[in-house]
């Protein structure tokens, strides 16, 4: 199409729609072929045209080849919208255009591009999939396409084929899969080798099962770099997602993968080397040789493959011994890294945030590189104070951190200081300090300048830090005494941070130069800070000198003369620890956020389509235990009393001692007579086949989640069975669930994310029945008379027969209720049973009811005749069951 | 490996959208403009070109105004996918020959084309144009060019990415022209970016340029192409001055750092500093290189301030160009932020100044000045007087300045750096494209202290 197409872009009057419509379906094919070309047009700019499908599909009956390209720019827009049209149109484009020269292979590319995303169009929803799959599968799988002559049309097959993430079409993958994997050509193998990480996604058992883990080993010797490389990265995606060892690295494979690195493609590279970075190198020697390989990929102009070199270089160095080899390898990659900072904004951003890291462990590693102190002076002498103060204090932050920097940091300082501006001066005399103490012994010789300004500082940090110059080395300056003295007379007006360096500072002096100046200097001070003053730290400072010098002035030369330990500049450090998982992780997201990988990485297993039967209840599908739709499967119930309808207050004593309830799994076990004092059941417990669960929670109500939920009682435990259907478009995880304050002291974690669906389950009284319900007789008559009668409770069962005696008794029996004795009465059964709840709350329960006549009357008698209620709901549930 | 690849407008509209791996929801284009569009966290006003929103991971670079993005939910190489939508960017260029909201929308179904080969699920395959074009078939639809807004000649390098500026070309690389056959021809660019900074006193306190050489080749065949540079080129400070800057007293062209494309074959560079190479197809850097070498600027700038009575200053800014005659510097702009109380400026150009303006920038307090385009050697001021709206601080020179300029100089380098000839492997004795070797230098940050 050249240029004078431009005049389809140009509207027309009237109403567009119908004239097309009318113009697609003309005799003419030359006005059909305008017609599409408007439409297209139209729809380039945005314009709906969604209404003419049916017409355009139409005009694809055609040799013309530039129209059938046409309709089928269209199709691909508008597949989504009508996807069952869309599926015809294809299943005849692609029966129609089976003959193989590179046109015709065009079509096919995209009609399959079109169909395996109808297949993803119609299983996001509930659509059915077999419709589109059995379309699909006689495309694909007999495989002709995965054996064409052309390696373009089996690669695309194949790479095709694992997009559709249908279960049941995996299947049929194998074999093509299989092939492609041993073809011929290496642009078939390296497809194949992706297609086995998205088998490995959908299916991992077959993938296992079927080999394919070894052939993809096999590739990784491969005479081909492109394959390795593929290889390599499907590997390492299953190994993450694996708990087994499946690509583990040995030195075979590093020696294959370092000569596959220098003839891979750059992305290739990055595999390789991000691979590699998990290989532990045995000693300092094969440690070099490693970084031997490594080093010239830092001279690659793609920013990716310099970063993972440098994490790989990084990584070996740990275990270089020779310093001389470690120094070098930093001036090796100091150029490269300031490089990385020339290309686009955003990969300096990922650099810098790199290099904020590497710079943390290995400090000297841009030393050479230090351009910036002119910069910082300049900036000293601008205007804003603020702007000053902070580049004062920077330049006084590379001295500290970079040793060979701090020589020409000093020199810039005391130029700053003849300037003679108040708080520049004063900002100068802070930072020497700490570069005093971070360099002992070396500097000192510029004493004498600091002292000059002495008289301008005013400011109570800067005056503390020339105070302790002073008092450290006082023996250098001839005229402390006099110094500290000036300071002296104010003594009592200074703020607390100047006398206390002043109190120290004399005591220092005072050792350094026990004579008759200082001793009254000391003694004016100490008087000072001790009886004049009323801060406490100032005071006892005092009072402890004093004390040491009174009592025995070594020791006192000991303590305050003491050795300091240098300091170091750990501002903006990271955790030593963290910072080493950081390092290991340099050239991942983890070194751009600072963060551990485990505190953003979400692993979610890709949504994959099951049909109906699969969900629910299978046990067996342990190996989904990940999948959001099975987190929540079973749950456990820790147990207590009553259920949603709240007992009466009055009546509450009856209930005996502790009501509250108590969230405490084990004492609620207990509670309960569960030998098994965790009643919390894990979460992968294989859940048996059971009938449907009653639905609590319709699809309508939970925005697409459908929860449907019953308490059963199984072996002596409770669970609480749950399904969740997800009937919305949306992939919901994160589960939690909340079981709301209830006299049963139901209670658990906090619930479903946000939105938080609302519902609410009875409690069948029976999964409560214990095992150790069975009363003696005795022991059943006793407690009967012991009852007073407002403790029994009667109802009518109307709608329960009662055919058979035995049966009745087996069924009950089976929910923990136990037969105590029975008579007749008339014509009469008349039955006495026990059951037991937690706490050992008994029931004793007497039915009475004619064989086979509906209606059966039920009383019990019960220490907590509030359950009578739920009682009664239970043995009628029971008894109809 | 990357979950979805996306295309933005300004407006936030989709314009080009795939899923590679289905577990990033659809929703994710929308949650990431709305992140991006109203950004305020970490006290930052705009968006780092990664960020997390609910375990997912958002990638992108802005290119020619467009948002180009990427998502995954893994820990992968941040380096890695911000590379990859810069080539991306690159690879439909080189096809659609002008990167465009209209060019990626006319050729959507060739766009999603080339996707499908530059991406399997989640994993970089090639992102070579070379390497496409045997898997490529679909055929460009040309946008036509002339319809853009005319650009200025200087414009075309200055697409806003700081490596790539981008060659002049706008055709694409395997679309065939009207008349038929392509043009046999190869353009290699020489650019540099240069960074200079002086002191109030002329003193130059840094230095820098960012260099590439870009090629972009029309050539059919793929012949083999040899590339020399200056022979005094040398790679590598010796080290010890790291401070201060050594003089080009040798006069030896000192690189600090240099790398290249992964077609170069380096074989012949240490003995001759011949670059051999088969050039792929489309825009690509031969060689990135950078240098604090010191160099002569190509311009001076000498600015002043003075208190001229109450209320009132004046500045003379004074603009030398200190390259060959042979050399013409265009779209030249000057700036420098004035007081904050200054209220009004009236300019005062040399005689007969033509192709000048100037203009007071109320909002910023800031005086700019455009001139089209400066001679080697020549020399331009200007005048200003500016009129105070209150008392000033006593210190004009800390409140006014640094002077900036912007500025494209062609057929110039500062780095002297030279290709010094570009041989094709011979196909035949008629054969002899066209070859185009030209030179390009542009200010970065150039500053001038008061």
């Amino acid at each position: 199409m050249s240029g004078h197409d431009s005049k389809y872009f140009s509207t027309t009057k009237k109403g567009e729609i119908p004239e097309l419509k009318e113009e697609l379906n003309s005799q003419y094919k030359d006005k059909r072929k305008d017609a599409v070309k408007k439409v297209i047009a139209a729809m380039t700019v945005g314009k709906d045209v969604s209404s003419l499908f049916t017409d355009v599909v139409n005009c694809m009956q055609t040799e013309n080849l530039e129209l059938k390209k046409l309709v089928y720019l269209y199709l691909i827009n508008y597949a989504k919208s009508q996807p069952d049209l869309a599926i015809l149109a294809v299943n005849t484009f692609v029966k129609t255009s089976r003959v193989g020269t590179n046109g015709v292979y065009l079509w096919q590319c995209q009609a399959w591009t079109i169909v395996a995303k109808l297949i993803s169009v119609k299983t996001d929803g509930n659509g059915d999939i077999w419709e589109v799959v059995q379309i699909a599968i006689p495309i694909w799988v007999p495989s002709q396409d995965s054996q064409d002559p052309n390696p373009l049309i089996r690669a695309l097959a194949v790479r095709t084929m694992g997009c559709i993430r249908v279960d049941k079409i995996t299947e049929y993958l194998c074999d093509p899969l299989q092939r492609c994997l041993k073809d011929d050509d290496p642009y078939v193998r390296k497809t194949a080798a992706i297609c086995v990480a998205k088998l490995y996604d959908i299916n991992a058992e077959l993938v296992e099962d079927r080999g394919f883990l070894d052939s993809l080993k096999d590739l990784i010797s491969d005479n081909n770099p492109m394959v390795v490389a593929n290889a390599v990265a499907a590997l390492a995606e299953i190994q993450e997602n694996s708990a087994r060892p499946i690509f583990e690295i040995t030195s075979a494979t590093l020696s294959k993968l370092l000569t596959a690195l220098n003839e891979c493609t750059e992305w290739g590279q990055v595999f390789i080397l991000d691979a590699l970075s998990r290989y532990k190198a045995a000693d300092a020697r094969e440690a070099e040789n490693i970084v031997e390989r490594v080093t010239p990929r830092l001279q690659h102009a793609n920013c990716a493959v310099v970063l993972s070199a440098v994490k790989m270089i990084l990584l070996q160095m740990e275990l270089i011994t020779s310093t001389d080899v470690v120094r070098n390898l930093c001036k090796k990659m100091a150029p490269p890294l300031v490089t990385l900072l020339s290309a686009e904004p955003e990969i300096q951003y990922v650099a810098l945030r790199n290099i904020n890291l590497i710079v943390q462990k290995r400090p000297t590693i841009l030393a050479h590189e230090i351009k910036v102190l002119l910069e910082f002076k300049e900036y000293a002498t601008e205007v804003d104070v603020d702007f000053v103060r902070k580049a004062v204090r920077a330049i006084g932050r590379c001295a500290i951190k970079l040793e060979r920097a701090a020589e020409r940091c000093i020199s810039v300082l005391l130029e700053l200081i003849k300037i003679k501006v108040n708080y520049v001066v004063q900002e100068a005399i802070i930072v020497i300090k700490d570069i005093f103490r971070r360099y002992p012994n070396t500097y000192e010789s510029i004493i004498a300048t600091l002292c000059e300004s002495l008289d301008t500082l005013d400011e109570p940090e800067a005056k503390a830090s020339m105070i302790w110059i002073i008092g450290e080395y006082a023996e250098r300056i001839d005229n402390a005494d006099e110094l500290l003295e000036s300071f002296l007379e104010s003594f009592p007006e200074e703020p607390p941070q100047v006398q206390l360096q002043l109190l120290t500072a004399t005591v220092k002096l005072f050792l350094k130069k026990p004579t008759e100046g200082p001793q009254q200097m000391i003694q004016a001070v100490l008087n000072n800070a001790t009886v004049e003053t009323d801060n406490p730290d100032l005071r006892d400072r005092a009072y402890i000198y004093w004390r040491l010098l009174s009592i025995d002035p070594e020791a006192a030369k000991d303590v305050v003369l003491a050795e300091k330990p240098v300091i170091t500049d750990d501002s903006n450090q990271l955790d030593p620890s963290l910072l080493d998982e950081l390092l290991a992780n340099i050239a991942t997201l983890s070194s751009v956020y600072h963060k551990p990988p485990e505190a953003f990485v979400t692993r979610v297993k890709t949504v994959s389509q099951r049909t109906e039967e699969d969900d629910y209840p299978d046990g067996s599908e342990a190996g989904y235990a990940e999948s959001p739709a099975h987190a929540a499967e079973t749950g456990a119930l820790p147990p207590s009393s009553s259920a949603s309808r709240q007992p009466a207050p009055a009546q509450a004593p009856a209930a005996a001692p502790p009501v509250a309830a108590a969230p405490v799994p084990d004492l609620l076990g207990d509670l309960i007579g569960l030998d098994n004092s965790n009643s919390l059941v894990p979460v992968d417990q294989p859940t048996p086949a059971g009938p449907p669960l009653p639905v609590l929670l319709p699809a309508s109500k939970g925005q697409g989640l459908q929860i449907s939920a019953q308490l059963v009682r199984r072996d002596g435990q409770i669970f609480y069975s749950m399904l969740f259907e997800n009937n919305s478009q949306s992939l919901l995880d994160g589960f939690m669930i909340q079981f709301n304050k209830n006299t049963f002291g139901l209670a658990a974690g906090g619930p479903l994310q946000q939105p938080v669906w609302y519902f609410n389950d009875k409690i069948p009284l029976h999964v409560f029945f214990a095992e150790d319900g069975r009363m003696e007789r005795a022991t059943f008559l006793e407690t009967w008379k012991s009852l007073p009668d407002s403790n029994e409770v009667l109802k009518d069962l109307p709608g329960v027969v009662i055919n058979s005696v035995e049966a009745t008794l087996d069924k009950l029996a089976a929910s923990n209720m136990f037969f105590i004795a029975k008579r007749k009465n008339a014509n009469q059964e008349v039955l006495y049973l026990s059951a037991k709840i937690p706490r050992g709350i008994p029931f004793l329960i007497e039915l009475t009811a004619a064989l086979g006549v509906p209606g059966v009357k039920c009383a019990i008698k019960t220490p907590s005749p509030e359950m009578a209620p739920l009682f009664f709901e239970a043995i009628e549930h029971l008894l109809k069951s | 490996m990357i979950s979805q690849f996306f295309v933005l407008s300004q407006r936030g509209d989709n314009i080009v959208f795939r899923d590679y791996r289905g577990d990033v929801p659809k929703a994710s284009t929308e949650i990431f403009f709305r992140k991006v569009k109203f950004w305020k966290e970490d006290g930052e006003e705009e968006a780092p070109p990664v960020f997390n929103v609910d375990g997912v991971n958002y990638f992108h670079v802005k290119i020619v105004g467009l948002l180009f993005v990427a998502t995954t939910r893994t820990n992968v190489s941040p380096s890695l996918v911000l590379e990859l939508l810069q080539r991306i960017a690159r690879v439909v260029k080189d096809y659609l020959g002008i990167l465009t909201e209209e060019s990626l929308r006319k050729n959507f179904v060739l766009v999603y084309e080339l996707l499908d080969e530059v991406i399997d699920f989640g994993y970089v395959q090639t992102t070579s144009t070379e390497v496409l074009k045997s898997y490529i078939f679909n055929e460009p639809i040309v946008v036509d060019s002339a319809l853009l807004p005319t650009l200025g000649p200087a414009s075309i390098f200055m697409q806003g990415t700081k490596r790539m500026p981008g060659t002049a070309v706008t055709k694409s690389v395997v679309a065939n022209e009207p008349g038929g056959r392509k043009r046999e021809e190869i353009f290699v660019d020489i650019i540099e970016k240069i960074s200079v900074t002086f002191s109030a006193s002329g003193y130059i306190l840094t230095s820098e340029i960012d260099g590439t050489i870009q090629m972009k080749s029309y050539l059919s065949g793929n012949p083999e192409i040899k590339l020399a540079l200056n022979e005094d080129v040398t790679i590598g400070r010796s080290g010890s001055s790291a401070y201060g800057y050594s003089g080009s007293g040798s006069g030896a062209v000192i690189l600090d750092d240099c790398n290249f494309h992964e077609s170069v074959h380096l074989d012949n560079f240490d003995l001759d500093r011949t670059l051999s190479l088969v050039p792929p197809d489309g825009e690509f850097p031969v060689m990135n290189y950078r240098m604090t070498q010191e160099f002569k600027p190509p311009f001076r700038i000498n600015a002043l301030i003075e208190e001229a009575g109450s209320l009132k200053a004046e500045v003379i800014l004074k603009i030398r160009a200190e390259f060959p005659s042979s050399a013409t510097a265009n779209t030249i702009l000057v700036q420098m932020p004035l007081p904050s109380y200054t209220s009004r400026v009236s300019f005062e150009l040399e005689p007969g100044a033509v192709g000048q303006m100037t203009d007071f920038k109320e909002a910023s307090k800031r005086l700019e000045w455009g001139l089209k385009k400066i001679v080697g050697g020549a020399e331009h001021t200007l005048r200003a007087k500016l009129t105070f709206s209150q008392e000033s601080h006593g210190n004009l020179t800390k409140e006014a300045g640094p002077v900036s300029m912007n500025f494209t100089i062609p057929m110039y380098n500062a780095s002297r750096l030279q290709v010094k000839y570009l041989q094709i492997a011979k196909k035949s004795k008629a054969y002899n494209p066209y070859r185009w070797v030209r030179y390009v230098t542009q200010a970065n940050s150039y500053v001038a202290r008061l």
